[in-house]
Protein backbone atom coordinates (compact mmCIF):
# COMPACT_ATOMS: atom_id res chain seq x y z
CA UNK A 1 0.00 0.00 0.00
CA UNK A 2 0.92 3.64 -0.32
CA UNK A 3 1.97 5.15 3.00
CA UNK A 4 1.60 8.82 3.79
CA UNK A 5 1.49 11.18 6.75
CA UNK A 6 -0.51 14.31 7.37
CA UNK A 7 1.18 17.60 6.68
CA UNK A 8 1.52 19.98 9.64
CA UNK A 9 -1.80 21.70 10.32
CA UNK A 10 -0.26 25.16 9.86
CA UNK A 11 0.91 24.25 6.35
CA UNK A 12 -2.54 22.93 5.43
CA UNK A 13 -4.22 25.97 6.90
CA UNK A 14 -1.96 28.27 4.94
CA UNK A 15 -2.77 26.50 1.66
CA UNK A 16 -6.53 26.93 1.98
CA UNK A 17 -6.89 30.12 4.01
CA UNK A 18 -8.13 32.23 1.10
CA UNK A 19 -11.20 30.03 0.56
CA UNK A 20 -14.50 30.03 2.44
CA UNK A 21 -15.97 26.66 1.45
CA UNK A 22 -13.77 23.61 1.60
CA UNK A 23 -14.30 19.95 0.77
CA UNK A 24 -12.10 17.41 2.54
CA UNK A 25 -11.80 14.28 0.43
CA UNK A 26 -10.53 11.07 1.99
CA UNK A 27 -9.49 7.78 0.46
CA UNK A 28 -10.53 4.60 2.25
CA UNK A 29 -7.86 2.26 0.94
CA UNK A 30 -4.10 2.69 1.50
CA UNK A 31 -4.08 5.92 3.47
CA UNK A 32 -6.93 4.67 5.63
CA UNK A 33 -4.84 1.61 6.52
CA UNK A 34 -1.95 3.82 7.57
CA UNK A 35 -4.34 6.07 9.52
CA UNK A 36 -3.62 9.25 7.62
CA UNK A 37 -6.35 9.76 5.03
CA UNK A 38 -9.42 7.62 5.66
CA UNK A 39 -12.82 8.90 6.74
CA UNK A 40 -11.76 9.07 10.40
CA UNK A 41 -8.78 11.23 9.55
CA UNK A 42 -10.99 13.38 7.32
CA UNK A 43 -13.30 13.96 10.28
CA UNK A 44 -10.34 14.76 12.56
CA UNK A 45 -8.85 17.23 10.13
CA UNK A 46 -12.23 18.85 9.44
CA UNK A 47 -12.79 19.51 13.14
CA UNK A 48 -9.20 20.63 13.61
CA UNK A 49 -9.34 23.08 10.71
CA UNK A 50 -12.70 24.36 11.90
CA UNK A 51 -11.19 25.17 15.29
CA UNK A 52 -7.92 26.55 13.91
CA UNK A 53 -9.74 28.91 11.53
CA UNK A 54 -12.17 29.92 14.27
CA UNK A 55 -9.24 30.89 16.49
CA UNK A 56 -7.95 32.94 13.55
CA UNK A 57 -11.31 34.71 13.36
CA UNK A 58 -12.71 32.92 10.33
CA UNK A 59 -15.74 30.64 10.10
CA UNK A 60 -14.90 28.05 7.43
CA UNK A 61 -17.60 25.95 5.75
CA UNK A 62 -16.08 22.46 5.65
CA UNK A 63 -17.70 19.44 4.01
CA UNK A 64 -16.43 15.88 4.20
CA UNK A 65 -16.42 13.06 1.66
CA UNK A 66 -14.55 9.81 1.30
CA UNK A 67 -14.30 7.32 -1.53
CA UNK A 68 -12.95 3.81 -1.76
CA UNK A 69 -10.12 4.73 -4.10
CA UNK A 70 -9.28 8.27 -5.08
CA UNK A 71 -6.81 7.08 -7.73
CA UNK A 72 -9.58 5.45 -9.82
CA UNK A 73 -11.76 7.85 -11.76
CA UNK A 74 -14.91 5.73 -11.50
CA UNK A 75 -14.82 6.07 -7.71
CA UNK A 76 -14.64 9.86 -7.80
CA UNK A 77 -18.18 10.68 -8.86
CA UNK A 78 -19.47 11.54 -5.38
CA UNK A 79 -16.49 13.74 -4.58
CA UNK A 80 -16.68 15.52 -7.92
CA UNK A 81 -20.35 16.23 -7.30
CA UNK A 82 -19.74 17.46 -3.74
CA UNK A 83 -16.90 19.65 -4.98
CA UNK A 84 -19.30 21.69 -7.12
CA UNK A 85 -20.51 23.41 -3.94
CA UNK A 86 -17.05 24.33 -2.64
CA UNK A 87 -14.26 26.76 -3.42
CA UNK A 88 -11.42 24.26 -3.04
CA UNK A 89 -10.74 20.62 -2.26
CA UNK A 90 -8.27 19.31 0.27
CA UNK A 91 -7.40 15.73 -0.58
CA UNK A 92 -6.20 13.27 2.03
CA UNK A 93 -5.22 10.72 -0.62
CA UNK A 94 -1.75 9.87 -1.85
CA UNK A 95 -0.23 11.97 -4.62
CA UNK A 96 -1.86 9.78 -7.26
CA UNK A 97 -5.28 10.34 -5.71
CA UNK A 98 -4.77 14.09 -5.49
CA UNK A 99 -3.87 14.23 -9.16
CA UNK A 100 -6.75 12.01 -10.25
CA UNK A 101 -9.11 14.31 -8.40
CA UNK A 102 -7.50 17.46 -9.83
CA UNK A 103 -7.86 15.94 -13.29
CA UNK A 104 -11.58 15.56 -12.71
CA UNK A 105 -11.95 19.08 -11.30
CA UNK A 106 -10.37 21.41 -13.87
CA UNK A 107 -11.98 24.52 -12.36
CA UNK A 108 -11.49 23.75 -8.68
CA UNK A 109 -8.17 24.04 -6.84
CA UNK A 110 -7.13 20.74 -5.24
CA UNK A 111 -4.54 20.66 -2.45
CA UNK A 112 -2.71 17.77 -0.76
CA UNK A 113 -3.18 17.30 2.97
CA UNK A 114 -0.66 14.45 3.10
CA UNK A 115 2.95 13.88 2.26
CA UNK A 116 3.11 10.62 0.31
CA UNK A 117 6.07 8.59 1.50
CA UNK A 118 6.47 5.06 0.20
CA UNK A 119 5.06 1.65 -0.73
CA UNK A 120 5.00 -0.17 2.55
CA UNK A 121 3.79 -2.85 4.86
CA UNK A 122 1.86 -2.62 8.12
CA UNK A 123 4.51 -4.29 10.27
CA UNK A 124 2.59 -3.90 13.52
CA UNK A 125 -0.09 -1.61 14.91
CA UNK A 126 1.14 1.93 14.33
CA UNK A 127 4.29 0.92 12.45
CA UNK A 128 4.60 1.05 8.66
CA UNK A 129 7.80 0.10 6.88
CA UNK A 130 9.10 0.96 3.43
CA UNK A 131 9.41 -2.39 1.71
CA UNK A 132 9.24 -1.52 -1.97
CA UNK A 133 10.61 1.29 -4.09
CA UNK A 134 8.89 0.28 -7.29
CA UNK A 135 12.24 -0.23 -9.02
CA UNK A 136 10.56 -1.98 -11.94
CA UNK A 137 12.84 -5.01 -11.86
CA UNK A 138 11.97 -7.12 -8.83
CA UNK A 139 14.77 -9.25 -7.39
CA UNK A 140 12.89 -10.69 -4.40
CA UNK A 141 13.20 -14.15 -5.93
CA UNK A 142 16.95 -13.98 -5.45
CA UNK A 143 16.91 -12.55 -1.96
CA UNK A 144 14.50 -14.74 -0.07
CA UNK A 145 11.61 -12.30 -0.32
CA UNK A 146 13.47 -9.46 1.40
CA UNK A 147 14.12 -6.40 -0.75
CA UNK A 148 17.64 -4.95 -0.52
CA UNK A 149 16.69 -2.04 -2.77
CA UNK A 150 14.24 -0.63 -0.22
CA UNK A 151 15.38 -2.19 3.05
CA UNK A 152 19.16 -1.80 2.74
CA UNK A 153 20.08 1.82 3.45
CA UNK A 154 22.58 1.68 0.59
CA UNK A 155 20.35 -0.37 -1.71
CA UNK A 156 23.24 -2.80 -2.14
CA UNK A 157 22.57 -5.56 -4.63
CA UNK A 158 25.38 -7.69 -3.17
CA UNK A 159 25.65 -7.18 0.55
CA UNK A 160 26.13 -6.73 3.37
CA UNK A 161 28.42 -3.73 3.63
CA UNK A 162 30.96 -3.44 6.41
CA UNK A 163 28.75 -1.29 8.61
CA UNK A 164 26.42 -3.89 10.07
CA UNK A 165 26.75 -4.42 13.84
CA UNK A 166 24.90 -7.05 15.86
CA UNK A 167 22.44 -7.58 13.06
CA UNK A 168 21.66 -3.89 12.78
CA UNK A 169 22.22 -1.38 10.00
CA UNK A 170 24.78 1.31 10.74
CA UNK A 171 22.20 4.06 10.24
CA UNK A 172 21.12 3.30 13.83
CA UNK A 173 24.41 4.88 14.93
CA UNK A 174 23.63 8.17 13.23
CA UNK A 175 20.25 8.75 14.86
CA UNK A 176 17.94 7.10 17.35
CA UNK A 177 15.45 4.92 15.52
CA UNK A 178 12.77 2.90 17.30
CA UNK A 179 12.51 0.05 16.55
CA UNK A 180 16.07 -0.21 15.27
CA UNK A 181 16.63 -0.87 11.57
CA UNK A 182 17.95 -4.38 10.94
CA UNK A 183 20.61 -5.10 8.33
CA UNK A 184 18.54 -6.29 5.35
CA UNK A 185 21.41 -8.37 4.03
CA UNK A 186 21.78 -10.26 7.29
CA UNK A 187 18.03 -10.85 7.18
CA UNK A 188 18.43 -12.15 3.62
CA UNK A 189 21.26 -14.44 4.75
CA UNK A 190 19.25 -15.80 7.70
CA UNK A 191 16.18 -16.32 5.54
CA UNK A 192 18.07 -18.16 2.79
CA UNK A 193 19.92 -20.24 5.40
CA UNK A 194 16.59 -21.26 6.93
CA UNK A 195 15.31 -22.19 3.46
CA UNK A 196 18.49 -24.13 2.69
CA UNK A 197 19.12 -21.89 -0.31
CA UNK A 198 22.32 -20.09 0.63
CA UNK A 199 23.76 -21.06 -2.74
CA UNK A 200 21.72 -18.22 -4.21
CA UNK A 201 24.21 -15.82 -2.66
CA UNK A 202 27.08 -17.35 -4.62
CA UNK A 203 25.81 -15.61 -7.73
CA UNK A 204 26.73 -11.96 -7.99
CA UNK A 205 23.92 -9.67 -9.03
CA UNK A 206 24.99 -7.42 -11.92
CA UNK A 207 24.45 -3.65 -11.84
CA UNK A 208 20.78 -2.85 -11.84
CA UNK A 209 19.00 -1.41 -14.85
CA UNK A 210 17.47 1.65 -13.23
CA UNK A 211 15.77 2.66 -16.48
CA UNK A 212 12.97 0.30 -15.39
CA UNK A 213 12.61 2.45 -12.27
CA UNK A 214 12.15 6.17 -11.90
CA UNK A 215 15.31 7.07 -13.80
CA UNK A 216 13.73 7.33 -17.22
CA UNK A 217 10.82 9.69 -16.80
CA UNK A 218 7.19 8.94 -15.94
CA UNK A 219 6.41 5.27 -16.26
CA UNK A 220 3.23 3.81 -17.64
CA UNK A 221 1.64 0.43 -18.09
CA UNK A 222 -0.46 -0.24 -21.16
CA UNK A 223 -2.75 -3.27 -21.33
CA UNK A 224 -4.69 -3.25 -24.54
CA UNK A 225 -6.84 -6.16 -23.42
CA UNK A 226 -8.08 -4.00 -20.55
CA UNK A 227 -8.79 -0.93 -22.61
CA UNK A 228 -12.21 0.14 -23.85
CA UNK B 1 -23.25 37.03 27.72
CA UNK B 2 -22.74 34.98 30.82
CA UNK B 3 -23.31 31.42 29.64
CA UNK B 4 -22.55 28.43 31.81
CA UNK B 5 -19.38 26.54 30.98
CA UNK B 6 -20.26 23.35 29.15
CA UNK B 7 -18.52 20.13 30.16
CA UNK B 8 -18.99 16.99 28.09
CA UNK B 9 -17.95 13.65 29.55
CA UNK B 10 -17.48 10.49 27.53
CA UNK B 11 -17.61 7.77 30.12
CA UNK B 12 -17.26 4.01 30.14
CA UNK B 13 -20.42 2.36 31.53
CA UNK B 14 -18.37 0.14 33.79
CA UNK B 15 -16.43 3.02 35.30
CA UNK B 16 -19.50 5.27 35.64
CA UNK B 17 -22.64 3.11 35.89
CA UNK B 18 -24.66 6.08 37.17
CA UNK B 19 -23.88 9.27 35.19
CA UNK B 20 -25.90 11.42 37.59
CA UNK B 21 -23.09 10.99 40.13
CA UNK B 22 -20.95 13.09 37.79
CA UNK B 23 -23.61 15.38 36.34
CA UNK B 24 -25.27 16.48 39.58
CA UNK B 25 -22.25 17.82 41.48
CA UNK B 26 -20.98 19.59 38.35
CA UNK B 27 -24.36 21.23 37.72
CA UNK B 28 -24.71 22.19 41.39
CA UNK B 29 -21.38 23.94 41.03
CA UNK B 30 -22.76 26.03 38.17
CA UNK B 31 -21.57 24.12 35.10
CA UNK B 32 -23.62 22.61 32.32
CA UNK B 33 -22.72 18.92 32.14
CA UNK B 34 -23.56 16.07 29.80
CA UNK B 35 -22.39 12.46 29.96
CA UNK B 36 -22.16 10.35 26.81
CA UNK B 37 -22.10 6.74 27.93
CA UNK B 38 -19.71 4.44 26.12
CA UNK B 39 -19.47 0.64 26.18
CA UNK B 40 -15.75 1.19 26.80
CA UNK B 41 -13.60 4.33 26.80
CA UNK B 42 -11.65 2.86 23.88
CA UNK B 43 -14.73 3.44 21.73
CA UNK B 44 -14.04 7.17 21.86
CA UNK B 45 -12.32 8.17 18.64
CA UNK B 46 -10.02 11.14 18.10
CA UNK B 47 -12.40 12.70 15.59
CA UNK B 48 -15.24 12.49 18.13
CA UNK B 49 -13.15 14.32 20.70
CA UNK B 50 -12.19 17.04 18.23
CA UNK B 51 -15.72 17.39 16.89
CA UNK B 52 -17.09 17.75 20.40
CA UNK B 53 -14.61 20.49 21.21
CA UNK B 54 -15.34 22.18 17.87
CA UNK B 55 -19.09 22.10 18.40
CA UNK B 56 -20.19 22.56 21.99
CA UNK B 57 -17.70 21.66 24.72
CA UNK B 58 -15.64 24.09 26.74
CA UNK B 59 -14.06 21.09 28.40
CA UNK B 60 -14.15 17.45 27.33
CA UNK B 61 -13.36 14.65 29.76
CA UNK B 62 -12.96 10.97 28.93
CA UNK B 63 -13.53 8.55 31.80
CA UNK B 64 -12.39 4.94 31.64
CA UNK B 65 -11.56 2.16 34.05
CA UNK B 66 -8.10 1.67 35.50
CA UNK B 67 -6.07 -0.25 32.93
CA UNK B 68 -5.94 -3.57 34.84
CA UNK B 69 -9.71 -3.45 35.35
CA UNK B 70 -10.69 -2.83 31.72
CA UNK B 71 -13.18 -5.46 30.56
CA UNK B 72 -11.82 -5.19 27.02
CA UNK B 73 -8.30 -5.74 28.41
CA UNK B 74 -6.53 -2.90 26.62
CA UNK B 75 -9.41 -0.45 26.21
CA UNK B 76 -8.21 2.06 28.81
CA UNK B 77 -4.67 1.81 27.46
CA UNK B 78 -5.91 2.65 23.97
CA UNK B 79 -8.09 5.46 25.29
CA UNK B 80 -5.06 7.07 26.96
CA UNK B 81 -3.10 6.86 23.70
CA UNK B 82 -5.96 8.44 21.75
CA UNK B 83 -6.40 11.22 24.25
CA UNK B 84 -2.67 11.91 23.92
CA UNK B 85 -2.96 12.01 20.13
CA UNK B 86 -5.96 14.35 20.29
CA UNK B 87 -4.08 16.62 22.69
CA UNK B 88 -1.21 16.81 20.19
CA UNK B 89 -3.76 17.92 17.60
CA UNK B 90 -5.06 20.59 20.00
CA UNK B 91 -1.53 21.95 20.39
CA UNK B 92 -1.27 22.24 16.60
CA UNK B 93 -4.62 23.98 16.48
CA UNK B 94 -3.45 26.47 19.07
CA UNK B 95 -5.96 25.40 21.70
CA UNK B 96 -5.01 24.40 25.23
CA UNK B 97 -4.55 20.60 25.33
CA UNK B 98 -5.89 20.75 28.88
CA UNK B 99 -9.37 21.23 27.40
CA UNK B 100 -9.29 17.50 26.91
CA UNK B 101 -8.86 15.60 30.15
CA UNK B 102 -9.10 12.00 31.18
CA UNK B 103 -9.49 9.91 34.29
CA UNK B 104 -9.18 6.22 34.89
CA UNK B 105 -11.79 5.78 37.56
CA UNK B 106 -12.35 2.65 39.67
CA UNK B 107 -16.05 1.76 39.65
CA UNK B 108 -18.01 2.59 42.82
CA UNK B 109 -15.11 4.47 44.38
CA UNK B 110 -16.76 7.59 45.86
CA UNK B 111 -13.47 9.24 46.84
CA UNK B 112 -12.02 8.91 43.35
CA UNK B 113 -15.29 10.16 41.86
CA UNK B 114 -15.28 13.23 44.11
CA UNK B 115 -11.64 13.91 43.21
CA UNK B 116 -12.49 13.70 39.50
CA UNK B 117 -15.41 16.12 39.90
CA UNK B 118 -13.13 18.52 41.76
CA UNK B 119 -10.47 18.28 39.07
CA UNK B 120 -13.01 18.88 36.29
CA UNK B 121 -14.48 21.88 38.11
CA UNK B 122 -11.09 23.47 38.68
CA UNK B 123 -9.99 22.82 35.10
CA UNK B 124 -13.19 24.26 33.61
CA UNK B 125 -13.00 27.39 35.73
CA UNK B 126 -9.30 27.90 35.02
CA UNK B 127 -9.69 27.55 31.25
CA UNK B 128 -13.01 29.35 30.86
CA UNK B 129 -14.95 29.36 27.55
CA UNK B 130 -13.48 27.48 24.62
CA UNK B 131 -12.71 30.10 21.94
CA UNK B 132 -12.64 27.43 19.21
CA UNK B 133 -16.16 26.16 19.65
CA UNK B 134 -19.22 27.35 17.80
CA UNK B 135 -20.53 30.70 18.96
CA UNK B 136 -17.84 31.58 21.48
CA UNK B 137 -15.37 33.52 19.38
CA UNK B 138 -17.92 36.28 18.75
CA UNK B 139 -18.47 36.86 22.46
CA UNK B 140 -15.25 38.63 23.31
CA UNK B 141 -15.42 41.24 26.08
Amino acid sequence: MIVGTRKPLAEIQDMVKKYDRLLLAGCDTCVAECASGGRREVAELAAALQMAFRLAGKEMDIQEASVDRQCVHEFLLDVVEAAQETDAVLSLACGAGVQALADRLPETPVFPALNTLFIGETAQRGLWLENCRGCGNCMLGLTGGICPVSRCAKSLLNGPCGGARNGLCEINLAKEITPEVPCAWLQIYDRLAALGELDRLLELTPPKDWSCGDASGPRRVVREDQQA
Amino acid sequence: MNQKLNVVLMACRQAVPDPSLLINPLEHAGLKARVIQEPCSSKVEVFQMLRTLASDADLLWVVGCPEPACQLVEGSFRMAKRVGHAQEYLREIGLEPERLGMTQLPANNQEALAATVKEILERARTLGPNPARVGVSVEKE
